[in-house]
């Protein structure tokens, strides 16, 4: 990295490095055998030169070069960016970036792959024992460690290295009838066998709801969305607020302080989360993680934001620049977080969507949705009846608006922390 | 490389591993994007890395993008076969020692970046109009060079250009957004590009999304559906296509396992999934397990007679491999993947399909789909839509999603189009993105709408 930084401080430019190595291992169990593991190493750095207000970008993979290739690197880049066009309006400057707990595991980073195996071999063997008649089980596990880094001519030198870990089980009962039940979750450290027990048997439990589930009758009103549930539905809505979207006219939304859902929705976006699955100290500009809070109370107080469209819409970066090696910054989020209501809504008695599929169909900038209903179950009086193949229709935006309940309890499913909510939708 | 094969015949040899295969893949590609005439990626890349796959009754894979590397990771996937030992089963056959080249009549990587960019700006200019909030362009191009070799002794060198150009329109007034856009790709040259009619195609996505603002939701219900040529693509890829792929069959995941020589769908019905159809975006000479790429019959005449294979599924289900498993990239282990996948064409004029249709929709255009192969059920989008009331077209309809169970709404099939287009590219995801291409003529079935009305 210094030859090549010494390269650039050689030529007239600004210039931005971004470095990743990293290694991953991977399970994947097919009926409840082994059947597949890997180990792979990825490395590579990605070189943005900023040269009289244009741009360019290109990439290497590796990270130890001889200085022939990496002065044919710059040079190659230097010439993008003479011919590029794409707009050039600063790096970040260096800033202090928060130091952000338990984004790394030294058990993931040390585990021999040989443990790892043992453990994948382990969780299969679970499955064999848990696995009930008529029912076939899969899943994977994944250990991966990382380390980025980020420099710039303004002066920004950041590394950080992290962990992270995920599980996943799948089942699926047939017996003339089918039923499938799912569960995912990511970690940043290493998880006691328990998670994985505990995905084996979430996934159990929920093939028996589907397997007995059928199609509900059409039904117009008060629907309780679970968190993965509402993640669609509020993921229609949050492209809207990605500063791209704004500039270019791709968003319903020009500009903050919009009332667009009901009084006690919050929603935050937070890289600072600890231990978090989307959390981070600094992003792929090497800008502070932050929190930053998308709608307070219903109103729309900042938009997601990298350095390039902060400074086009005359904004602060909000730290939100997602890459890797091969792709130039864009905008996306770290952690979401819902914020608790004060309702009870875990005891709620009516219609309730646990899942649904087909969210990229809907259209985000009407903000209309029709998603098919993967397991939803109608409670009454203690009693549960699940259902499914039902769509749930209605749009994003008056949704949001329709909130009659927050619940007070947050689940997470990877990088998104939300309660149960009720609204007003369709089910057809 | 000959070291590298020499290596690897001397690292199985250790490791006891009965099978093995090593991919060495090159791509040279650019990338071009630009939004309101703004350029925003402008990019010319080259990679290239090594996958490496061992086979000891489960299967051990490591890769490397750093090529000092390279031995090492033949070694690792070696390792973790040995250790893994399961009792799975692999179709092997003869070595195959072959050179396949895909030759464009114009090679892209002999077009200027400055022509490039010269024709994102062309449209973006041609997309410009009143209403207009956005307008994207997108250009991509990529050679991929592959060398694979297995213990087997296939040596196989492969060469494969792709290109896809598409572009969009938003459109605004009143408070209203509606979007409309269009994909053109295939695995060819630049004489694809020089082959589009640019402003037919430009006026035809500005006019659509312009259009849509005035579009009423659709009602919601099952209604019988016309769906057009591209509509009809996603409709069998997400209905039928991932139910076949041979690995859900294998684990259990799919509706279809075990139904081969039954009648699943009306008689009319025959669908094919075709990698060798000449210049389609999901088409390719060998797959990524070395295996010829072949024309499958998955449904002929309204009856299951196929899945799409790879090496694994096919020793395992007893069939014929098809040449159907397919990768990502070096990085990525092959899976089950489709090709081009369309229905073939009847006899039915679309007029004459429209007629049939007392109270339903007429549904254009691909959005997606998604499905649950092991329930059965699928949700697919369109573009846009029409009500359709006694046999006539009427006022179009916007923001549609479709649903169904694969089972009934492949018997619920009432006609099927003269006028088959397969040329609708784009691409599938499953956990790894591999480019595909779909289509058919007009279809007319039943499917759960999902409107707002």
């Amino acid at each position: 990295m210094e030859t090549l930084i010494g390269i650039l401080e050689r030529e007239n430019v600004e210039w931005e490095l971004y470095w990743e190595l990293g290694r991953g291992g991977s399970f994947r169990i097919e009926r409840e055998r082994l059947d597949r593991s890997q180990r792979k190493f990825h490395s590579g750095i990605g070189l943005r030169i900023g040269y009289r207000g244009r741009l360019g970008f290109s990439y290497i993979t590796g990270l130890n070069h001889d200085r022939k290739t990496l002065e044919g690197f710059v040079k190659r880049t230097i010439k993008l960016a003479r011919v590029s066009e794409v707009p050039f309006v600063g790096f970040p400057s260096p800033s202090k970036v928060p130091r952000v707990e338990k984004l790394y595991d030294r058990r993931i980073d040390e585990i021999p792959f040989e443990e790892a195996h043992s453990l994948a071999e382990e969780f299969a063997s679970r499955m064999r024992e848990l696995k009930e008649e008529s029912t076939t089980l899969s899943g994977s596990m994944a250990l991966a460690v990382s380390t980025y880094g980020i420099a710039n001519s303004n002066g920004v030198w950041l590394e950080a290295k992290g962990t992270g870990m995920s599980v996943s089980a799948y089942a699926v009962k047939k017996d003339g009838k089918t039923g499938s039940g799912s569960y995912y979750q990511a970690y940043r450290s290493l998880q006691p066998f328990e998670e994985l027990e505990t995905a084996i048997i979430s996934a159990i439990e929920e093939v028996r709801l589907s397997h007995s589930a059928g199609k509900m009758e059409p039904h117009s009103g008060e629907i309780l969305l679970e968190p993965e549930a509402f993640r669609a539905v509020l993921g229609i809505f949050l492209e809207n607020l990605s500063g791209d979207s704004v500039y270019h006219g791709r968003s319903r939304f020009s500009r903050l302080g919009e009332e667009v859902a009901s009084e006690g929705l919050t929603v935050v976006d937070d890289a600072t989360v600890p231990g978090g699955v989307g959390s981070f100290p600094f992003d792929g500009e090497g800008n502070p993680g932050e929190r930053t809070v998308l709608v307070e109370d219903g109103i729309t107080r900042s938009f997601l934001l990298d350095e390039t469209y902060a400074r086009f819409l005359n904004l602060r970066s909000t730290g939100n620049a997602v890459r890797d090696f091969r792709t130039t910054p864009h905008i996306g989020t770290s952690n979401v977080l819902v914020a608790p209501g004060d309702e009870n809504l875990a005891d709620f008695n009516g219609i309730v969507v646990r899942k649904v599929f087909g969210e990229h169909t809907a259209n985000p900038v009407s903000g209309d949705f029709s998603l098919t209903v993967e397991l939803g179950y109608v409670v009454k009086d203690g009693k549960v009846v699940p259902f499914r193949d039902n769509m749930l229709v209605g749009n994003a935006f008056q949704f949001l608006r329709s909130l009659r309940g927050i619940g007070r309890k947050i689940a997470r499913k990877g990088s998104f922390y939300s309660p149960r909510v009720l609204g007003i939708a369709r089910l057809v | 490389m000959e070291r590298l094969i020499r290596k690897a015949q001397e690292l199985a040899g250790r490791y006891g591993i009965s099978y093995y295969e090593i991919r060495i893949i090159r791509v040279t590609a650019s990338h071009l994007t630009m939004q309101n005439g703004q350029l925003e990626e402008l990019a010319m890349n080259t990679e290239i890395g090594i996958g490496v796959r061992a086979f000891n009754g489960a299967w051990g894979f490591s890769s490397a993008n750093d090529m000092n590397r390279a031995e090492k990771a033949v070694e690792t996937a070696m390792k973790i076969a040995k250790l893994s030992k399961g009792d799975s089963r692999i179709y092997l056959g003869d070595p195959i020692v072959d050179r396949a080249e895909m030759r464009p009549k114009r090679s892209f990587l002999d077009v200027d970046i400055e022509d490039k960019l010269a024709l994102v700006k062309e449209i973006d200019l041609l997309l410009r109009g009143d209403r207009v909030s956005n307008r994207s362009v997108h250009y991509g191009d990529g050679l991929r060079e592959g060398f694979y070799f297995n213990s087997l002794g296939s040596e196989i060198e492969t060469v494969v250009p792709r290109l896809r150009l598409g572009f969009s329109v938003t459109a605004k007034e009143n408070g209203e957004m509606q979007s409309y856009w269009k994909s053109f790709g295939g695995t060819a040259g630049w004489e694809l590009v020089e082959g589009i009619d640019l402003g037919h195609w430009t006026s035809f996505v500005r006019e659509k999304a312009i259009s849509l603002l005035h579009a009423q939701s659709p009602p919601s219900g099952e209604f019988p559906v016309v769906m057009d040529p591209e509509l009809t693509g996603v409709f069998i890829h997400e209905a039928l296509g991932h139910a076949v792929e041979a690995d859900s069959v294998k684990n259990g995941d799919s509706i279809l396992a075990g139904r081969l020589g039954e009648r699943i769908a009306v008689e009319e019905l025959t669908v094919i999934d075709d990698p060798t159809l000449p210049g389609k975006f999901g088409s390719y000479v060998y797959d990524d397990e070395g295996m010829r790429a072949r024309r499958v019959e998955i449904i002929r005449d309204g009856v299951l007679v196929d899945y799409l294979n790879d090496r694994e599924t096919s020793a395992i289900l007893g069939l014929e491999p098809n040449g159907h498993g397919r990768a990502q990239g070096y990085n990525y282990q092959p899976l089950v993947r489709m090709s081009n996948t369309y229905v073939e064409p009847r006899d039915w004029s679309f007029e004459e399909m429209v007629e049939e249709v007392r109270n339903g929709l007429y549904m254009i255009g691909d959005k997606g789909g998604e499905v649950d192969t092991a329930n059965g059920t699928f949700t697919f989008g369109a573009k846009e839509g029409y009500i359709i009331e006694n046999g006539e077209i009427k006022g179009q309809v916007r923001d549609v999603a479709l649903s169904g169970r694969i089972l009934d709404v492949l018997r619920n099939i009432h006609a099927i189009g003269n006028d088959l287009a397969i040329e609708f590219p784009g691409y599938c995801g499953k956990g790894q993105w591999v480019p595909v291409d779909d289509g058919g003529p007009h279809v007319l079935t039943r499917a759960l709408v999902g409107g707002l009305r």
